[in-house]
């Protein structure tokens, strides 16, 4: 499409769906089959969940926005302060049993490379290369007793992004998207925004729908691409803002007569209605995805004063902070208007340069600017979403793959440690200042072995917050009724 | 209302959201059956078992009374034929109880009986309580045709529509009338062979079937199953249902280039109607079973097909555990694609716990994981060129005789020598094995580029910055247990230390010199230099490198420079070198001056070493071997040459497949064939390990044993052998009954059973089981053959029905589940996109070969990035048919994927056809769509002369048909606006286009 008439079109009508969607789900037990197959095709079509009408309990939380660390963020040089590593720092490393490393080479206790200092009301110790999240500390709700199941990235990234560690099962946005749907039929359920860079493990399969409907799919936007989302817009100068306005209007119109010719398939009316939709998406979503509006206090909190600056090849600060934030504000954006799950990832697949947090060979290098540009977009996040009023019914999540070992690796690197790492938690219910749970006092194990808390437990406590029982949230696939949480999960009701 | 909510949320998830539409004629039929057992006379009315009795006891009973010992309570058990009568007399009181205690189920459970299904299981217990077998498991019998009221015999064709009328009749529903001609080479061209028919194709059949209908539609089926893009439909089906990929998968996703040819061995499998047992028994067992053809190995691509985690088994040994786990991961994948594949069967829910619905026990899964104990996925050789074979037995002949004469010289040596040579020899190899490294820091040095000739010359060199008086230099061998190595891991074999005062200096003196022979090895002994000169760099230059696997390479541990104070004045120096892996933590080339090496734990047997290394020398030099042994390096060097050559002889063709036997990559060992020990593992831990297993089946055939016999089914070929016989009995109840539900569901849209991978309890009843059992006895008769149960099928009445939705009829039965009409669907997501080439003059339509690319690749060597956004869909190579694109499984195809293609993470046995805006977006805006718009309107314009007549022949190549007046009025309206690419865009958008009636 040229460029000057790129603006896309406004003025297809709007049947009122949602009216029509209400009244055929509320009669929708009373109905014949017409009824409920025409019910079926609006409803996969707006992506309406299942649960929109029906939740199991009443929630706290209508929205979720989560980010992960892709490549396995340090619990122990962000979150979780061990004094332990400071006085035993080069001393032989003892577990007081055989350790398992992903790659072999466990040298000498290591404390981390940066300073740690206690923060808000809750005192609660924080990285120096975090500090901005310091401002924000009494909101956050700290998992320091996770543990996974392999110290495999893939397999990692897969457990804690859908459940299960293996391929083939929806991520858990899917799921929220599948019982909820969206509050706004214009945007995608479930948005996704990548690292600038590429995909971490797995890529988009993280995110999938699997057997659930595709339309609880995430919808990958990488904003900085001319067509953020696939497909938005015609990049091709043959159309123009005319021509496809009167495509979809001619498409419309001969599609009707087919529809017409062959009546009671509800898949052809609705099929109508998805070019309406489509139109009105490329509408939202650009002007949900342009910060150029937001003023510039805003700008300047999310760190997107300076724009499009060019940056040095090597890792650095400025650059982590612009990406990340901009990812961030464009979250707020899109919760704003109706998005039910948005994911934030922050690093790139595990090849060097480093571009991720498996810092096996320095800490220091790759996790301070990562940190720090996570935690000032995160910080920011936090505190206008409060001085929106958002805050409390958006869940916040930050999470990874799994922790890293607090002895060394090379020198100045860690190996990973799928035995224990840590979660955050705010917003939408989620109590402030609270530790659901502690790791031992070298971060290697949980302090309490025999009860720690895995990524089902989270998630069942995220579904809670949105008013889902999370046993009950199942579809049956191959024989199995599938869940999120599997055969497991608990709600972690100390922080909530 | 909360209790309304709650059922109505159970309605809705035990039934996926697919078979929702179900529900619209089961409850009706649900209410007559309940009318029927309450009949006010008193007479208890005949249950039936399986279709009513044992739903309910799966939903309410079986969670806690089912086949899994582990959860049983009581140990009462509802899903064989041995409950008691006292048993059952407390189950008919217990439902009914008033006591919340009592009462089964126990509400805790969540579960409770409605009164219609009390009322059920009261009248099945007091009527005798007769238990039949699950409909799946019963025996395979031909069933006698049904007998049809005469109104119908008019319209049957062939047996199948008389099973099909049979049930229409009984809910008193009538067929559609046969459809028309043009709708009839539509459906049956995108059925077969997945492309829309020519305007040409369409008025000649139309032209055909006046003259002899049947003939017509007999030659035009005949034709379109001869065509070898029925094969490429037909393959892609398959293809679906066992998550075939050109990728791994998981993190890094790396390509699997050599994926393809089991792809063609599908495709051409169908093209040749391959009979299924062979088809099924070359994918499980072909190498055994059919030794010595390219199919037999080309099948094995099936069990290799799913994903693979690279890092889980090139990166971690299998030692560990979480290469344990990734391994356990895999063979769940190989054992669950099998069984859901050829059996459908959920045998991978036992992986954890016995089945909770079926008589699959851990033992039974486990067993199945004992048969591909030891298999691996790795590329494996199926077909050979003559021509390389006859070059590769000359080379190993060169071999043979090279080694021979070297192996005389050694000899000439060793007696030479005598036994004084013989005595150093053992005492070196022997303080060799008392070497060890202490505890080993990960950085272990520094390691020059892989060279493939020994006499490359490499340098690393330390700048100390200014020139310094220096007396000692050391170098420290590195360890590396690579190939075996240990010790002295890269030490060159001859070798210089020269030295400069600057970079620029073009002055080298020679330090030390080891040019002339061969240096020992020195294992881990330190190469001590004395010297006293004044000098800024000291290099070390490797004249002939050492030997690593089959390459060559120059690495050291550390390079120590002393000043006169004894200060290591190289530590943290600047490192420069002609070239460096730099693979940190390991290598890297400032790890050469970081002051860590390995050092030998046993100090005195180290410095033995070196001595009598020494000795061993002056020998060799006394008894003037070194003549020899430069005629020995000469020969090696010649063996090196030829083995290199060997290597780079094509091995023949590849495919990526089950094998026992491939090059080791990492930590990733082939087994050569020797089966993993599999122990059951308590809910599914790795950590957790019970008894052992041995291989086996689970249940399907009364009192025959499930556990081969491990006498006879030592080897791993023999247990796959056994489970490919053991799926293809004729008597099998699953195996043909299975592919034939396939077969329907892929031309109805449709299965008989909607759970075509799960004949389970927990799946859904066929809702035909007659014809169903049918079409499995005809089709395993017929020898196996797809196209005869095609032209069955698509000769039958109801297959040519049309698909119009008549309301009256919908209020029956509103999903169409008992087939009075044919079901409409929209086209496949390769379908369309074969089409929009097609119609486009755009399609090229070679077969077979590597799949191409729809995305830019880069990255490879670590993990490849799959950049769609930047592909260029101009690029003809991408203008192939569908079913050849290379698919990667982490990213797969956007565009497609928006379209509901297959998901290759998973099985998948039936397309979703969902409908969302993304698809809008994608068939109006995707480079590929705007592209083709253009190469179509092109083709018009060359094809046709004037915009009506373009526009003509353009919808009929889009729609089989031309357009109405007002249809071509509008169009040319907007084409002569817009023009004829715009055109174009909107005839690729019609719902006429994407749907087939």
């Amino acid at each position: 499409m040229k460029r000057e008439t790129r603006a896309p079109i406004q003025n297809v009508s709007i049947p009122e769906m949602s009216s029509r969607r209400d009244f055929l789900w509320r009669s929708g037990g009373g109905l014949g089959g017409i009824a409920l197959a025409s019910l079926l095709g609006t409803e996969k079509l707006l992506g309406g969940g299942i649960l929109k009408d029906g939740l199991h309990h009443k929630p706290k939380a209508k929205r979720v926005i989560q980010m992960f660390m892709g490549g396995a963020a340090s619990h122990l040089d962000t979150f979780d302060f061990k004094p332990a590593l400071i006085k035993h720092h080069g001393e032989e490393s003892d577990f007081g049993e055989h350790v398992e490393a992903f790659q072999n080479g466990l040298g000498p206790w290591m404390k981390s490379p940066f300073e740690f200092k206690p923060y808000g009301q809750s005192g609660k110790h924080l990285s120096e290369v975090v500090a901005p999240l310091g401002d924000v500390v009494d909101d956050l709700a700290f998992i320091h007793n996770l543990i996974g199941k392999t110290g495999v990235h893939s397999q990692a990234t897969y457990l804690q992004a859908t459940g299960f560690q293996d391929p083939g099962f929806p991520g858990a946005g899917s799921w929220v998207s599948y019982a909820l749907g969206s509050e706004n039929q214009n945007l995608p359920t479930f948005v996704v925004l990548p690292d600038h860079r590429g995909y971490a493990s797995n890529g988009p399969k993280n995110w999938g729908s699997a057997f659930l409907p595709t339309n609880t799919q995430g919808t990958t936007i990488f904003p900085q691409r001319s067509n953020p989302i696939p497909d938005l817009y015609p990049q091709d100068n043959f159309v123009t803002q005319k021509s496809h306005r009167e495509a979809i209007n001619l498409i419309n119109k001969l599609n009707a007569s087919y529809s017409r010719q062959r009546p009671a398939d509800d898949r052809l009316e609705a099929r109508i209605k998805s070019y309406e939709l489509a139109a009105r998406l490329q509408l939202s979503a650009t002007e949900a995805l342009d910060i150029s509006t937001e003023p510039d206090y805003i700008k300047k909190m999310y760190g997107l004063s300076q724009l499009n600056k060019s940056y040095p090849s090597q890792i650095n600060i400025p650059e982590e902070v612009e990406y990340f934030g901009r990812k961030c504000l464009i979250a707020r954006r899109l919760i704003e208007r109706g998005v039910r799950f948005v994911q934030i990832w922050s690093g790139n697949d595990n090849s060097f340069p480093r571009r991720n947090w498996d810092s096996h060979e320095d800490i220091e290098r790759d996790h301070g600017p990562l940190s720090m540009g996570m935690a000032v977009g995160a910080a920011a996040l936090i505190k206008d979403l409060k001085q929106r009023g958002l805050l409390e019914d958006t869940i916040i999540h930050w999470t990874t793959e799994f922790g890293r070992m607090p002895s060394t690796q090379g020198s100045k690197g860690r190996d990973h440690n799928p035995y224990v790492f840590t979660n955050w938690l705010a917003g939408g219910g989620f109590k402030g200042g609270q530790i659901a749970g502690h790791s031992d006092q070298w971060g290697y194990k949980p302090l309490d072995r025999e009860n720690p808390t895995q990524v089902y437990d989270v998630h069942a406590t995220i579904l809670h917050l949105l008013g889902i029982n999370h046993q009950r949230l199942t579809i049956r696939h191959n024989g199995i009724d599938r869940r999120l949480t599997d055969v497991h999960g608990h709600v972690i009701d100390r922080i909530i | 209302m909360d209790k309304l909510v709650d059922n109505d949320h159970q309605m809705r998830n035990t039934i996926s959201n697919r078979n929702f539409l179900l529900l619209g004629y089961s409850i009706p039929s649900f209410l007559i059956f309940l009318m029927v057992i309450s009949w006010p006379n008193g007479a208890t009315a005949e249950v039936s078992f399986d279709k009513e009795v044992r739903p309910i006891l799966t939903a309410n009973c079986l969670q806690c009374h089912g086949p899994d010992a582990k959860t049983r309570k009581a140990d009462l058990r509802l899903d064989l034929e041995n409950t008691t009568k006292s048993a059952l007399d407390e189950i008919l009181e217990r439902i009914y109880s008033s006591d919340p205690d009592h009462l089964m189920p126990p509400p805790e459970s969540g579960k409770n009986l409605s009164s219609d299904e009390k009322i059920i299981i009261k009248s099945w217990i007091e009527s005798g309580a007769k238990w039949e077998k699950h409909w799946s498991m019963k025996p395979l019998v031909r069933p006698s045709l049904p007998v049809l009221p005469e109104s119908f015999t008019a319209w049957v064709k062939n047996p199948i529509d008389q099973f099909i009328a049979a049930k229409l009749d009984q809910h008193s529903l009538k067929p559609s009338p046969q459809t028309g001609n043009r709708a009839i080479i539509r459906r049956l061209s995108f059925d077969l062979n997945g492309l829309p028919p020519t305007p040409q194709e369409v008025d000649d059949f139309v032209g055909a079937s006046k003259i002899d209908r049947k003939k017509a539609r007999i030659e035009l089926i005949e034709r379109l199953l001869s065509s070898p893009h029925y094969g490429e439909r037909w393959g892609r089906h398959w293809l679906d249902v066992v998550k075939y990929a050109d990728t791994c998968g998981y993190d890094k996703d790396k390509l699997r280039p050599n994926a393809w040819p089991y792809r063609d061995y599908v495709i051409n499998s169908f093209n040749q109607d391959k009979p299924y047992a062979r088809f099924v028994q070359e994918q499980i067992a072909g190498d055994v079973l059919y030794p010595n053809t390219s199919d037999g190995i080309l099948g094995l691509g099936f069990i290799a097909a799913g994903p693979w985690d690279f890092i889980g088994h090139v990166e971690v040994p299998e030692s560990k555990i979480d290469g344990q786990v990734a391994r356990h991961i895999d063979r769940d994948e190989m054992v669950s694609n099998t069984m859901n594949t050829f059996t459908s069967t959920t045998v991978q829910c036992a992986r954890c716990h016995d089945h909770k619905f079926d008589r699959i026990e851990q033992d039974h899964y486990y067993s199945l994981q004992a048969i591909f104990s030891a298999v691996d996925r790795a590329d494996r050789i199926y077909e050979t060129d003559p021509d390389v074979e006859s070059k590769r037995s000359k080379i190993d002949k060169e071999i043979q005789e090279l080694s021979v004469k070297a192996q005389s010289l050694q000899a000439q040596i060793d007696e030479a020598g005598g036994k004084q040579l013989k005595k150093l020899k053992d005492n070196i190899s022997s303080l060799e094995s008392q070497i060890t490294t202490g505890t080993k820091k990960p950085e272990f040095g520094y390691h020059s580029q892989i060279s493939n000739s020994q006499n490359e010359t490499k340098w690393v060199e330390v700048d100390l910055g200014k020139p310094m008086e220096i007396r000692r230099i050391v170098l420290r061998p590195a360890h590396d247990d690579y190939n075996g190595i240990g010790a002295g891991f890269g030490f060159p074999v001859r070798f210089q230390v020269t030295s400069s005062m600057g970079p620029s200096e073009a002055s080298r003196p020679v330090l030390a010199d080891f040019s002339k022979l061969d240096y020992p090895n020195p294992g881990l002994t330190p190469v001590d230099i004395e010297t006293n000169i004044r000098v800024r760099i000291i290099r070390i230059s490797a004249l002939k490198l050492a030997e690593r696997a089959d390459d060559y390479i120059f690495a050291l541990a550390e390079l120590q420079v002393f000043d006169n104070a004894g200060k290591n004045v190289a530590l943290k120096g600047k490192v420069y070198s002609k070239d460096s892996i730099e693979a940190p933590a390991r290598w890297q080339k400032r790890n050469l001056v970081d002051g860590i090496f390995p050092q030998s734990k046993n100090q005195e047997a180290q410095t033995k070493l070196a001595e009598l290394r020494s000795q061993h020398q002056s020998l060799l030099a006394s008894i003037g071997a070194p003549e020899k042994l430069a005629e020995i390096d000469s020969i090696n060097s010649s063996l090196k040459q030829f083995k290199s050559e060997l290597t780079k002889l094509p091995r023949g063709k590849l495919v990526y497949a089950a094998a026992t036997d491939f090059k080791q990559q990492g930590q990733f060992k082939p087994t050569m064939g020797k089966p993993r020990t599999i122990h059951v593992l308590n809910r599914g831990n790795i950590l957790n390990p019970q008894h052992e297993v041995g291989p086996g089946v689970f249940p399907v055939f009364d009192g025959e044993p499930v556990s081969f016999n491990l006498d006879q089914f030592k080897s791993e070929s023999a247990r796959r052998a056994a489970l490919a016989e053991w799926i293809t009995r004729k008597d099998h109840p699953l195996t043909w009954r299975s592919i034939v539900n396939r077969i329907w569901l892929w031309h109805f849209g449709k299965g008989i059973v909607e759970t075509p991978n799960d004949f389970g309890r927990m799946g859904q009843p066929p809702s035909h089981p007659e014809l169903l059992d049918w079409l499995a006895c005809e089709f395993r008769d017929s020898g196996g053959s797809f196209k005869h149960l095609h032209r069955l099928i698509l000769t039958s009445a109801t297959y040519n029905q049309s698909s119009r939705i008549d309301p009256s009829k919908a209020q029956v039965d509103s999903g169409n589940r008992y087939l009075w009409r044919m079901n409409r669907r929209r086209l496949e997501a390769e379908e369309l996109r074969d089409s929009i080439l097609s119609v486009s003059g755009a399609l090229d339509k070679s077969l077979g070969g590597p799949g191409f690319y729809l995305f830019a690749l880069e990255k490879t060597d670590h993990s490849p990035h799959y950049e769609y956004y930047k592909f260029d869909p101009s690029d003809s190579k991408s203008h192939r048919r569908s079913v050849y694109r290379f698919i990667v499984r982490s990213q797969p195809d956007p565009f497609m994927t928006t379209l509901d293609c297959a998901d290759s993470s998973q099985s998948t046995p039936k397309r979703e056809e969902t409908l969302t805006a993304l698809q809008a977006l994608s068939l109006l805006n995707n480079k590929f769509t705007l592209h083709m718009s253009k190469r179509f309107a092109q083709r018009l314009k060359n094809s046709a002369f004037g915009m009506r007549d373009q526009i003509k022949m353009g919808f009929k190549l889009v729609t089989g048909r031309l357009p109405h007046p007002t249809e071509l009025g509008s169009l040319t309206d907007y084409g002569t606006k817009h023009g004829m690419p715009n055109l174009c865009r909107v005839l690729f958008n019609l719902s006429e286009f994407t749907y087939l009636d």
